[in-house]
């Protein structure tokens, strides 16, 4: 039985559709995270589910029961808010016990609840201060203590980090992890941060401009993108983006490509699919991740889709384990990724090596995937 | 001449600016003293911020128990009382609905709330005269005409604008995720004001509670309206006090019987001034 099954959900306001025909389901202990720019949907569609927000038209069901036109109280979730939310005037254990006290748990049962939350987090020695006397960090462990206190069918985190600094925010991102593989809940969780979704989600819903743009594992949203603006969105550095012509190579197809120094080539493409015959002698839109592009490794130079080219060294960015180069490829810029110490002087000319098994193609027209 | 002692002139010329201005505006309210603490010959023969030259406390006891304020010359005191039994309830009714509207104008908005919160704050600017005869109507229609009732009801509705205002404004800058917080926790519409808002509001309830009280102690207009001979506020009294003029005239008891009157609201704001400002600004910024 899915945990939280979404059908066909619109929501307008005035004339405006915010969000549009939105499909999705998530098993019971699945992490699903909804991510997009800001504008594309993704708090309003978390309003939705929680019934912060009425939908236009469509259902939203949480673990088998229909809950569209319930209220939030009713809709057995839990929030945890980007600013907190914590209640200012009570103390931490009164924040966790709130909810308790609000369903007509006996009080009896509050304190063993909030101790064990409190211990699950590690917060126990804060129980008795008021949130104004605690730091970013500590306040995001408590809002999620509250939200845990409870035990509800789905758990909803809105842009629960982005108000943490960078360090403490890979912390928690492990801290959310280790919980959620812990206890094995249910969450939906929205975030603008792509790594964010690509570390913690076991579903990744892509949005845009109110829609879902792909609906799948991470692995599955950054190998096969369905557009250019997920294969742009996910990954950092974001994947290259390089016009070229689909060619014949050899009994396949090919892409081909002239590097800043003259030099012609044609990248053999993996077969997939209907194949390329009808964009034969057409410009596409190549997909290469900088990562695909790399400093020579002998031992897969002779796998059968990877080619080796001469490419000069444009600007280099070192960021430590490797080193990001940017080249020129079909007088476009290019990014690759490489071992620090194979890099060539930058001006001058390396052998970079393409792997293109996982290279993409999009249709420049619609920005559809076409390979 | 160094830079430090041209730093030290400046000081000296800003602080004698200060205390000037300051002792322009306290030089009223030491005549007032001045003259309540003297006796009449005194006042006839010396000048208006001259000494006393016997200090006497007889003007101020006269005001509280024994002058003639019209026909009865029981002094400001069951007066006093009468602003009481008027301002006390009046404050603390205006207040509580005006936290409540607050509320819902912030929190709750529903189709035209903007434009009924616009309504309501046209009643900060209505004068108060246009009311005066509709209101002696209403009240009249209601029983309560001549009544310390009816002129709570008068101070309540006349204060509902600027208290609304108060308390919409600060609850405007609280965030709305509390509230959604506490509506999944699964409080309802008054748990979430009484446990969540209300905690949270001392520094708008202390500007509002001032304001108010400020507003209906000093009330004239309606208390010399709509009041009966028993039901006079303080404020009324003291005008009939001034104006009796049987021989003499008192001044050191009219400016003891003015400083009586005016007590209650200096005590209120020295009491809780601090919090005033705060509390304004507080307002003011996330309106």
């Amino acid at each position: 039985m899915a945990a939280l099954e979404i059908k066909q959900v619109f929501k307008n306001y005035g004339s405006v559709q915010v969000l549009k025909d939105i499909d999705l389901s998530i098993e019971s202990g699945e992490f699903l995270i909804l991510v997009g720019p800001s504008g594309c949907g993704k708090s309003t569609l978390m309003n939705a589910i929680a019934g912060l927000d009425d939908i236009t038209a469509g259902s939203i069901s949480i673990a088998g029961r229909d809950v569209t036109r319930l209220s939030p109280k009713d809709r057995d979730i839990a929030m945890v808010f980007q600013s907190y939310a914590l209640y200012p005037s009570m103390t931490v254990a009164e924040n966790i016990a709130f909810g308790l006290e609000m369903r007509k748990v006996p009080k009896t049962q509050h304190e063993a609840e909030v101790a064990r939350v409190a211990r699950l987090l590690q917060i126990d020695h804060l129980l008795a201060r008021k949130p104004a006397a605690l730091s970013g960090g500590q306040r995001q462990r408590v809002a999620m203590g509250r939200a845990l206190a409870r035990q509800p069918q789905v758990y909803l985190f809105d842009e629960p980090l982005s108000n943490l600094d960078a360090k403490l925010r890979v912390e928690m991102r492990t801290e959310i992890k280790k919980l959620h593989q812990r206890l094995g809940t249910t969450i939906v969780y929205v975030t603008h941060d792509q790594i964010e979704a690509m570390t913690l989600a076991d579903r990744i819903a892509v949005m845009r401009d109110g829609r879902v743009q792909q609906f799948g594992t991470p692995q599955q949203i950054y190998d096969e993108p369905v557009n250019l603006f997920v294969a742009g969105f996910m990954g950092s550095p974001a994947m290259n983006f390089i016009r070229a012509d689909v060619t014949r190579a050899g009994s396949g197809y090919g892409v081909a490509v002239r590097t800043a120094r003259g030099e012609a080539a044609v990248l053999a493409l993996p077969e997939r699919g209907a194949g390329l015959g009808p964009w034969l002698g057409r410009e596409v839109i190549l997909g290469l991740r900088p990562e695909q592009i790399t400093h020579v490794m002998p031992h897969r130079r002779d796998e059968p889709l990877v080619a080796t080219l001469e490419c000069t060294v444009e600007v280099a960015e070192p960021t430590g384990p490797d080193t990001l180069i940017q080249i020129r490829l079909n007088e476009q810029d290019v990014n690759a990724r490489i071992e620090p110490r194979a890099q060539a002087p930058v001006g001058q000319a390396m052998p970079l090596m393409f792997d293109m098994s996982k290279a993409v193609l999009f249709d420049p027209a619609t920005e559809a995937r076409c390979h | 001449m160094t830079e430090t002692s041209r730093l030290f002139l400046g000081r000296i010329a800003l602080y004698a600016a200060l205390a000037a201005w300051a002792a322009f505006y306290l030089a009223p309210l030491a005549v007032m003293l001045l003259t309540s603490v003297k006796t009449l010959d005194d006042i006839r023969t010396g000048t208006l911020l001259s000494w006393p030259a016997a200090l006497t406390l007889e003007p101020w006891l006269k005001a509280w128990s024994g002058a003639c304020t019209g026909i009865r010359c029981e002094g400001l005191a069951p007066f006093m009382w009468n602003s009481v039994l008027i301002t006390l309830p009046a404050v603390a009714i205006s207040t509580a609905i005006g936290a409540l509207n607050g509320y819902v104008l912030s929190k709750w908005r529903f189709r035209g709330s903007e434009l009924f919160f616009g309504a309501l704050l046209l009643g900060c600017f209505l004068p108060f005269q246009v009311l005066l005869i509709p209101m002696a109507q209403t009240l009249k229609a209601l029983g309560l005409a001549n009544t310390v009732s009816g002129l709570v009801l008068v101070h309540v509705i006349c204060g509902l604008a600027s208290t609304t205002l108060f308390f919409r404004n600060y609850y405007v800058g609280v965030p709305d995720e509390l509230i959604r917080a506490a509506k999944l926790d699964g409080a309802g519409f008054f748990t979430i004001f009484w446990r969540i808002l209300l905690p949270v509001s001392t520094p708008i309830i202390v500007v509002c509670v001032i304001w108010q009280f400020t507003q209906i102690w000093n009330d004239f207009l309606f208390g010399v309206v709509y009041s009966g001979l028993d039901t006079q506020p303080v404020t009324v009294a003291l005008n009939n006090l001034v104006n009796t003029s049987t021989g003499v005239k008192e001044y050191n008891v009219d400016m003891a019987a003015a400083l009586i009157a005016a007590l209650p609201t200096l005590l209120v704001y020295v009491l809780a001034g601090k919090h005033f400002v705060r509390g304004l600004t507080a307002g003011a910024v996330k309106g």
